[in-house]
């Protein structure tokens, strides 16, 4: 009988993208000096989604698409709890697409930092929502006939409160864009870390995202909707990463006469 | 003295108002009322008709003849004529046909308001006078109806009823109707009576997708939010709505969705993680005949093994159907009570039938009791969330109170993380599964009803209670010799505290009557070695069951 099983250590493969992740999301929380036993990691399915539980935080680690509307669920039943999500490309721009679509004009105040490395990687090699054209799987054997989700341009069009894009490659500018999205108190953030996947995407490599990422200068105005949507338009030559869009509308539960004076679970108990 | 009246026309034609201001008016007079509807799935057009039946005892069931007819289209005239009983008065907003008597509803609504929208005020006038009641006691309610309209609105609306009562001429006090009496005051239908049961309860979240005919309740928990504190969600789709629930159940509020079987088919791998992450999640499902889009408003009982089995793998859970509106209002509680203490979702059944039906009922309580969600205040440091006990039940703490609360839908240790070790694998399993104990040791027993030893026993779960019951008393009163036992709650079976009361009546002859037509709970009960042998009522062509026929086929 087996006695000792593998487990406490994260599943991810050396050099992969994940760890960087991992250890700046760390070093964020405590700079941002975060309560940890108000903070919950919601996740799906995924090697990304297995992240919480390489951390300390309370964790929900549901299923496959559904963090979304999970932490939903937890944001407006205690809204002074911190609800981040950690997902993947097929998580969150595939399986969960739909929610992503509602939660956003939904406004609701979770952060969501997807790891997007365009490739399936627990399921081994298939195409996910951003593969670029012309990727080749052991399923897509002709490359990738579909067009390639534009996650930012489709936040941006739905007036999400703040889309930022970065690369795992760049831990200080991944630094940056995960504290502004803590930071962020207007709804919801999404953060897609452009993350290189050792294993399955030998096209979009560390090397070729290196090449490729260009942080928006100062000179850019999160708020100017129009140049967003153009810099969100860029991919190939040249990928922009930094804070591209800054929506205006009030956050979900700041709008819930429900929620204006305790939360829900201080309700419930008539605290 | 029972009677049964029947409005009928096109959706939009008023017949619901109509049916309520009756509805409303009767109880008013301490009437006994007992109220369906039957519609169809459109806006506009089609035929739709809403059943008053009236009477000097209770009811519990609908009738199939109606004793009056008031056709408000010549559709619903042609269709359903035949459906009236011998000797039953027709009446017809339109030129006289065969033995229809020609009312004009609408001209008359017309002279009087320029529209023929008050023609449902007039028809109620009519009926008021032909069956001899105080015509006041309808003008009362009207004015309470449309207070908020204003004066001018009540007054016209009083002239139409006035008017419409004159047209009864000399047939007014012609048709026989019960005596007013001391029946209760309170109306309910069974969508209210699950709905106030939650917000009372402590339900503080609701997420749900609109679905005939779980709409009902989602729209009155919408409607009470403000006065109980609820926040009322329209999710994106079921898959969101269940999500959505189960995250709000974890972070610590009481948290249901309502649905029907369409819907609910959308929930299954949400309701398997409600079982694997042991959250108090409750599912309201209101059923109607599928398969797949089905007959949208109309009534069944056929997701019953659906709701069992439904969701992958195996987790414990329980499911209550009650009878009556008054009996959905305490199982509502009851069932919050249940998902509390075991951890573990509740699917609570119903069906179009016992959401809509209108019946008079006890008032029910409405002031704020928060259940008891079986949490611990003050979680130790070295708290885990899933820590392994005998009965399963393992300490719930809340995110936010402290140590972490970790949950994962994947196999997890007791502290809530990820692992393939397969031996704490079955040592989770056995202590989740090992609440199904719990659960089955306090499954309600089914209900008796009428006399011991009786040589028939019917078996009804959910909303078959009132028909069977009466179909019991008619069987009786003709000489025959039956009791029934009704289940409110269906899973887990208990055969230690139900075989005895099956066993009751001493009977040769066992009838399980269900809206299905697969005798799904029959085979329930065999399984659960509840019963051996027994015979099948089944019912599927989406009409609510009524005592007369059920009698009809039993005493066959």
């Amino acid at each position: 009988m087996i006695t000792e099983w593998p487990g406490k250590q994260p599943a991810w493969c050396p050099g992969c993208g994940n760890f960087s992740i991992l250890k700046t999301l760390d070093r964020v929380i405590d700079e941002s000096g975060i309560d940890r036993s108000r903070l919950v990691l919601v996740s799906g399915i995924g090697q990304a989604a297995k992240l919480p539980h390489y951390t300390r935080a309370n964790v929900f680690n549901g299923l496959h698409g559904r963090a979304l509307p999970a932490a939903t669920g937890i944001k407006l039943a205690n809204h002074k709890l911190e609800v981040v999500i950690t997902s993947g490309d097929g998580d969150m721009y595939g399986e969960g697409g739909n929610h992503l679509i509602h939660a956003i004009r939904r406004n609701i105040g979770v952060k969501v930092f997807v790891h997007n490395n365009q490739v399936y990687g627990l399921t081994k090699g298939q195409a996910s929502p951003t593969s670029d054209p012309g990727f080749v799987t052991k399923i897509q054997t002709q490359g990738v006939i579909l067009q390639a989700l534009n996650p930012l341009a489709l936040a941006i069009v739905e007036d999400c409160s703040f889309v930022a894009r970065t690369f795992a490659g760049a831990p200080d500018h991944m630094r940056k864009m995960m504290a502004e999205a803590l930071k962020h108190t207007g709804g919801f953030a999404l953060v897609d870390i452009l993350q290189p996947c050792v294993s399955f995407n030998t096209v979009n490599t560390h090397k070729w995202y290196r090449e490729r990422v260009r942080p928006v200068g100062d000179s850019h105005d999160p708020l100017d909707r129009g140049r967003a949507l153009e810099l969100a338009f860029r991919w190939g030559e040249e990928i922009p990463i930094g804070i591209i869009y800054r929506g205006k509308r009030p956050s979900f539960e700041s709008r819930l006469p429900a929620l204006a004076a305790k939360t829900l679970c201080e309700q419930f108990a008539g605290a | 003295m029972d009677l049964c009246i029947r409005i009928a026309g096109e959706a939009g034609q008023g017949v619901q108002t109509t049916g309520n201001l009756l509805v409303e008016a009767f109880a008013s007079a301490g009437l006994h009322v007992f109220a369906t509807q039957s519609y169809m799935s459109r806006i506009r057009g089609g035929l739709n008709w809403f059943d008053v039946r009236i009477a000097d005892r209770e009811l519990l069931s609908g009738r199939e003849k109606s004793d009056l007819l008031v056709a408000l289209h010549s559709d619903a005239l042609h269709a359903l004529r035949g459906e009236a009983a011998d000797g039953g008065l027709v009446l017809f907003d339109g030129e006289a046909e065969g033995d229809a008597l020609s009312v004009p509803f609408s001209k008359t609504a017309k002279e009087l308001t320029g529209a023929t929208q008050a023609a449902n005020t007039v028809a109620a006038g009519t009926v008021f006078a032909l069956l001899g009641y105080d015509l006041d006691l309808l003008c009362d309610y009207l004015a309470v109806l449309f207070k908020k309209k204003g004066k001018e609105v009540i007054e016209s609306n009083v002239r139409c009823a006035r008017r419409g009562a004159e047209l009864a001429g000399e047939r007014a006090g012609t048709v026989k109707a019960p005596k007013s009496g001391t029946a209760p005051k309170d109306v309910h239908n069974g969508s209210e009576a699950v709905g106030l049961a939650a917000a009372t309860a402590g339900v503080k979240f609701v997420a749900s997708y609109p679905m005939t005919p779980s709409t009902g309740v989602f729209t009155f928990l919408a409607g009470v939010a403000d006065t109980y504190g609820i926040v009322v969600e329209q999710a994106e789709d079921e898959i969101a709505a269940i999500n959505m629930i189960c995250g709000a159940a974890y972070a610590g509020v009481p948290a249901m969705t309502t649905t029907s079987g369409g819907g609910f088919a959308l929930m299954c791998e949400g309701l398997s993680l409600a079982g694997m992450l042991e959250l108090p999640a409750f599912i309201m499902l209101s059923q109607r005949p599928g398969p797949a889009t089905g007959l949208p408003t109309r009534t069944g009982q056929e997701d019953l093994r659906f709701a069992i089995h439904a969701g992958h793998g195996e987790f414990p859970r329980a499911l209550f159907a009650p009878g009556t509106p008054a009996q959905a209002y305490e199982l509502t509680r009851r069932a919050l009570e249940t998902a509390h203490k075991f951890q573990t979702p509740v699917i609570f059944l119903i069906d179009q039938f016992l959401a809509d039906l209108q019946t008079g009922t006890p008032a029910l309580d409405a002031t704020y009791r928060p259940i008891d969600r079986h949490v611990v205040a003050d979680p130790a440091p070295d708290y885990v969330r899933y820590a392994v006990t005998k009965d399963g039940v393992s300490p719930r703490a809340l995110p936010g109170s402290g140590p972490f609360v970790v949950c994962d839908s994947d196999e997890h240790t007791e502290d809530g993380h990820i692992t393939e070790d397969l031996g704490v694998r079955v040592a989770l399993q056995d202590k989740r599964m090992a609440k199904l104990n719990g659960l089955r040791a306090e499954a309600m027993p089914p209900e008796p009803h009428g006399p011991e030893g009786a040589g028939t026993l019917l078996v009804a779960w959910g909303s078959t209670y009132g028909p069977c019951r009466e179909a019991v008393d008619i069987l009786n009163a003709g000489g025959g010799s039956v009791a029934m036992a009704h289940f409110a709650q269906v899973w887990p079976l208990n055969a230690e505290s139900a075989r005895p009361i099956i066993e009751r009546a001493g009977t040769k002859r066992v009838v399980v009557v269900e809206g299905n037509g697969g005798g799904q709970f029959a085979s329930m009960l065999r399984e659960a070695g509840v019963l051996d042998d027994c015979e099948c009522l089944p019912k599927y062509d989406g009409m609510p069951f009524t005592g007369e026929w059920i009698a009809e086929r039993i005493g066959r």
